[in-house]
């Protein structure tokens, strides 16, 4: 009985801990004037190792595939694409575009604007970005008549929480994932994503992304990740077909090469 | 100092995981199956997007000189990590170990940079992989 008493009292020690862990205490968290939490600033998305310090590590994240839910029948085989081509087995290559799932975990930093009615996310990355205006939790979409790469976002405040909604995006590539002989992996176009973020300190902040494919999974599932603010960062141009020099394994010659020709 | 700086680059670099996909896959241009070892001088640097690229002239047996290009990480990738443009320097003597570019020019990705003075370290390159 003792054994068990203790067992237990751990167990919720633990789960208390856990949440101490999760939750910010509200007076670190940075607020706009109306009180809601402010987003404003550099991040080091997920794809980073954060150090806690101004230099990060980039590595692009992927998404856990143990946290990904049943595969609808069949799905598997779209989900995972191995062509031979490029443009399907790594469209970055060829400087296409990451598309939101995996412009959420790119290696490279970000920067929010926040005002009162809307969010601005600056990506380094290929130099996308977002508008997405804040109001009424689970408002309806603007209408889609076409689906993008970013699709349509819109978002709201649960409690301290950031829940950022987008539909409207075009079947692309869920994450960096690529096998050793190329390849790579898929949403559908009717993919629904779920961003919550929620400050665990005034630099930190939890966040989730809640993939919601009906066509590739059977039910939703989420991706824990996390942001750390960085004081000093700032953008950079980042011009893919800048000097792209070996794109798809042909490469061009650099000016210091042409007498080797 | 600079050299201070250089060894602080070199430091952080060497500390780097291997796993870094930059902007696009290593199976994309490189051949895994064709592991190149070069040792020459820095002729050129090149710190633009998507990729910083390095020139190292190379001679041949004969005395012959080749121009080897070799790709590395993003210019924004290799500052967050602390590594600025000055870490490697035209004239540097250095051997490189990474993979050909799949078209059989004198181009790979450099996976791992050795300076005469014996630092080895990782170029940050989209792949940073290194022939075992």
């Amino acid at each position: 009985m003792k054994v068990q008493l203790k067992q237990l009292s751990l167990g919720i020690a633990t789960l208390l801990m856990c949440h101490s862990a999760f939750a910010a205490d509200a007076t670190t968290i940075p607020r706009m004037a109306s009180g809601v939490p402010d987003f404003t600033g550099m991040w080091a998305g997920p794809g980073f190792q954060h150090t806690g310090t101004e230099v990060d590590n980039p590595t692009a994240a992927l998404y856990d595939d143990k946290r990904m839910s049943p595969f609808k029948s069949g799905a598997d085989k779209t989900f995972i694409r191995t062509t031979g081509d490029v443009r399907i087995d790594d469209p970055t290559a060829v400087c296409l575009p990451n598309g939101l799932t995996r412009q959420i975990a790119s290696p490279y930093p970000q920067q929010w604007v926040q005002t009162d009615s809307e969010l601005i996310i600056l990506y380094e990355y290929m130099h996308f970005f977002r508008h997405i205006p804040l109001g009424e939790p689970n408002r309806a979409h603007a209408p889609v008549f076409e689906n993008t790469y970013m699709g349509d976002s819109i978002a709201w405040f649960d409690g301290d929480s950031l829940v950022i909604d987008t539909v409207g995006l075009r079947e692309w590539l869920l994450d960096a994932f690529h096998p050793e002989a190329g390849g790579s992996r898929w949403h559908s176009a009717d993919t629904h994503v779920v961003e919550r973020l929620t400050y665990t300190d005034g630099s930190n902040v939890n966040y989730e992304v809640t993939i919601d494919d009906p066509s590739t999974f059977t039910t939703p599932w989420t991706q824990p990740w996390a942001m750390q603010r960085k004081q000093t960062w700032k953008l950079f141009e980042f011009i893919c077909e800048d000097n792209n020099r070996c794109e798809a394994g042909v490469c061009q010659a650099a000016d210091v090469q042409l007498d080797d020709q | 100092m600079r050299n201070m700086k250089n060894l602080l680059a070199a430091s952080l670099l060497a500390l780097c995981p291997l796993a870094a996909s930059a902007h696009h896959s290593f199976a994309a241009e490189y051949d895994a199956a064709n592991p190149v070892a070069v040792t020459g001088t820095v002729s050129k640097v090149e710190w633009r997007n998507p990729h910083i690229w390095f020139y190292v002239d190379v001679k041949d047996d004969a005395g012959k000189v080749a121009t080897w290009g070799f790709s590395g990480g993003a210019p924004g990738m290799l500052m967050r990590r602390g590594i600025n443009p000055d870490a490697m320097k035209i004239g540097d003597e250095i051997m490189v170990e990474g993979f050909r570019a799949r078209d059989g020019s004198n181009n790979a990705s450099g996976g791992k940079v050795t300076f005469a003075d014996g630092r080895s370290v990782f170029t940050a390159s989209a792949e940073d992989v290194v022939p075992k």
